[in-house]
C-alpha cells in the first residue's frame, strides 16, 4: 500500500505544479520535502478513527482517507490553491 | 425531459447559418433558441427565421462571463411562459453560444442549476469550425481550442469553400477532440441528426457511448503538440471491476484537484456491485451527473473506459489516483 502511496504523492506534486522529494522511510512512513515544508505521512495506529496519520512541519492530524490525505497536503504545499467546491450527486441505488 | 443543444462555435465559424438551416427542417419545429450575442446590438437573431411552433430568445452579453444565474433565469421564464401557453410548447432548447464564449460554465449551469436540471436535460455540445479558417483560429485562439475539446459533435462548415479533400483542420481536430464525431456542412447544410446528440442520456443511444470512447478507449492519447501541448485527450482502461466507493472517491478527487483543467469526463465502468448493469459517468470540470445504469453492456467489451480531456493533467496521476484509492477501499473492505 505504502508503494503505490507514494507513488501518488510523488505524481501529485507533478500533477500540481510543484517541485519536491517523496521518499519511503524504514518503518513505512512517507517523507515529502517540497520548499520549506516537510510532511511524514503513515498508517494511523490501531484503535484511532484514522488510517493515516499525516504530520505538518511537527503538527500531527488524522485523515480518514487517501482523498483526505491529498486534500491536507495540498493545502500545505500549494496554499493559494483553492479545491473545488465538488458538485457531484451520490450513486443512485442499484436495481435489478 | 426538454433535450437542451448547445451549439458554439468562434466567432464567424457558421453557427448561425447552421441555425437557420436547422430550424427550416421539419424535424426541429417545435424548438426554442436562444442566441446568445456578444455587443450591446445583436444581429444573429434577425438571420434566423423561426417557423410557427418555434420562437427565438435572445440574451446579451456573454452568458460565460455573467453570472450563470442569467441563463438560468431565461431559461426558467420561457418555461414558465411555455407552461401559461403565452409561448409555442417546444419540446427542445437549442443554445447558441457567442462565438467569445466558453461553454463551460453554460454547461456546468445546465447540468447543475436545480431549476433547469429538473425539465430539461443537456443533450450534448455541437461545435461548428470554419474549414477555411479553423486551424489558424485554433492556433490562435485559445477559447476556440476549448470550444472543440469540449464538443460532442464537430461540424465543419465551409468546407464547400475549402476546396481541398485533405483538409489540414481535420487533423487539429484529431488532436483535440478524438472522440468527437465531424460531419460536414455544404453551403451551410448539415444532416440534421448531428443536432440529435443525446450525448448524455447513454441510455437513450448506446452508439454515442462507441463513438465516444472511440480511438481513445484503445489507450491512444492525444496531444495538441504544436499549439496546445497542454491540452490532452487520453482513455483509463480496467479490467477488473471498480467498487462503487473507489468510483465516488476518485471522481470526488478529480473534481476537488483538477477543476476547470478537466474539461470532460465520459465513461462507461463496470461496477464491481452490478455487473451486468454498467454505469456511464460524465462531467465537465467539477459538475459531475450522477451515474446513468445501462441496461446492458453495449457490447462484449467489459472493460471500464473513462475518456479524459484535460489541460495540465497528467495521465499518470490520474491512473496511479484510481489504483491508490481502490487499493485502499479493498484493505477497507478486507479488514472488515
Amino acid at each position: 500500500m505504502e508503494d503505490i502511496v507514494c507513488e501518488l504523492l510523488a505524481q501529485s506534486l507533478f500533477a500540481w505544479g510543484l517541485i519536491g522529494r517523496v521518499q519511503t522511510e524504514n518503518d513505512d512512513a512517507i517523507l515529502m520535502a517540497c520548499n520549506a515544508t516537510r510532511i511524514r505521512i503513515q498508517s494511523s495506529p490501531p484503535g484511532l478513527p484514522f488510517r493515516w496519520m499525516v504530520t505538518i512541519n511537527g503538527r500531527k492530524r488524522g485523515a480518514i482517507s487517501l482523498v483526505a490525505v491529498l486534500r491536507q497536503v495540498r493545502a500545505a504545499l500549494d496554499p493559494g490553491y483553492a479545491i473545488n467546491r465538488v458538485h457531484i450527486a451520490p450513486l443512485p441505488p442499484l436495481t435489478a | 425531459m426538454i433535450g437542451v443543444l448547445v451549439l458554439t462555435g468562434f466567432l464567424g465559424s457558421g453557427k448561425t447559418t447552421l441555425l437557420r438551416h436547422l430550424l427550416g427542417q421539419r424535424e426541429f419545429s417545435r424548438t426554442a433558441v436562444i442566441i446568445n450575442e456578444f455587443g450591446e446590438i445583436g444581429l444573429d437573431h434577425e438571420l434566423v427565421e423561426a417557423s410557427a411552433d418555434s420562437f427565438i430568445e435572445l440574451a446579451t452579453g456573454c452568458l460565460c462571463c455573467r453570472l450563470r444565474s442569467d441563463l438560468a433565469e431565461t431559461i426558467d421564464d420561457m418555461l414558465e411562459r411555455r407552461d401559461r401557453g403565452k409561448i409555442p410548447p417546444f419540446t427542445r432548447v437549442v443554445i447558441e453560444t457567442s462565438g467569445l464564449a466558453d461553454p463551460a460554465p453554460i454547461l456546468q449551469t445546465l447540468m447543475a442549476d436545480p431549476g433547469i436540471a429538473g425539465r430539461l436535460a443537456l443533450s450534448g455540445v455541437v461545435t461548428a469550425v470554419d474549414a477555411v479558417n479553423g486551424e489558424s483560429t485554433l492556433g490562435r485562439e485559445q477559447i476556440s481550442v476549448k470550444q472543440v475539446a469540449l464538443a460532442d459533435r464537430l461540424v465543419l462548415t465551409k468546407s464547400d469553400l475549402a476546396g481541398a479533400s485533405e483538409l489540414p483542420v481535420l487533423d487539429r481536430l484529431a488532436e483535440l477532440n478524438a472522440t468527437a464525431p465531424v460531419a460536414f456542412a455544404h453551403h451551410g447544410r448539415v444532416d440534421p441528426r448531428v443536432f440529435d446528440a443525446d450525448a448524455f442520456d447513454p441510455r437513450a443511444k448506446s452508439l454515442d457511448i462507441n463513438s465516444w470512447l472511440g480511438r481513445a478507449a484503445e489507450g491512444h492519447e492525444h496531444a495538441h503538440a504544436r499549439h496546445d501541448p497542454e491540452i490532452r485527450t487520453y482513455a483509463i482502461l480496467r479490467h477488473a471491476p471498480i467498487r462503487a466507493v473507489t468510483l465516488t472517491l476518485f471522481l470526488e478527487t478529480l473534481a476537488e484537484h483538477c477543476g476547470a483543467d478537466l474539461l470532460r469526463l465520459k465513461g462507461i465502468v463496470n461496477i464491481a456491485e452490478s455487473p451486468a448493469r454498467p454505469a456511464v459517468i460524465h462531467g465537465v470540470q467539477h459538475v459531475f451527473h450522477p451515474p446513468a445504469w445501462l441496461a446492458r453492456w453495449p457490447s462484449d467489451d467489459r472493460r471500464s473506459r473513462i475518456v479524459f480531456i484535460t489541460r495540465r493533467i497528467p495521465r499518470r496521476w490520474v491512473e496511479v489516483l484510481l489504483d491508490a484509492l481502490d487499493a485502499e477501499v479493498a484493505a477497507v473492505s478486507d479488514s472488515r
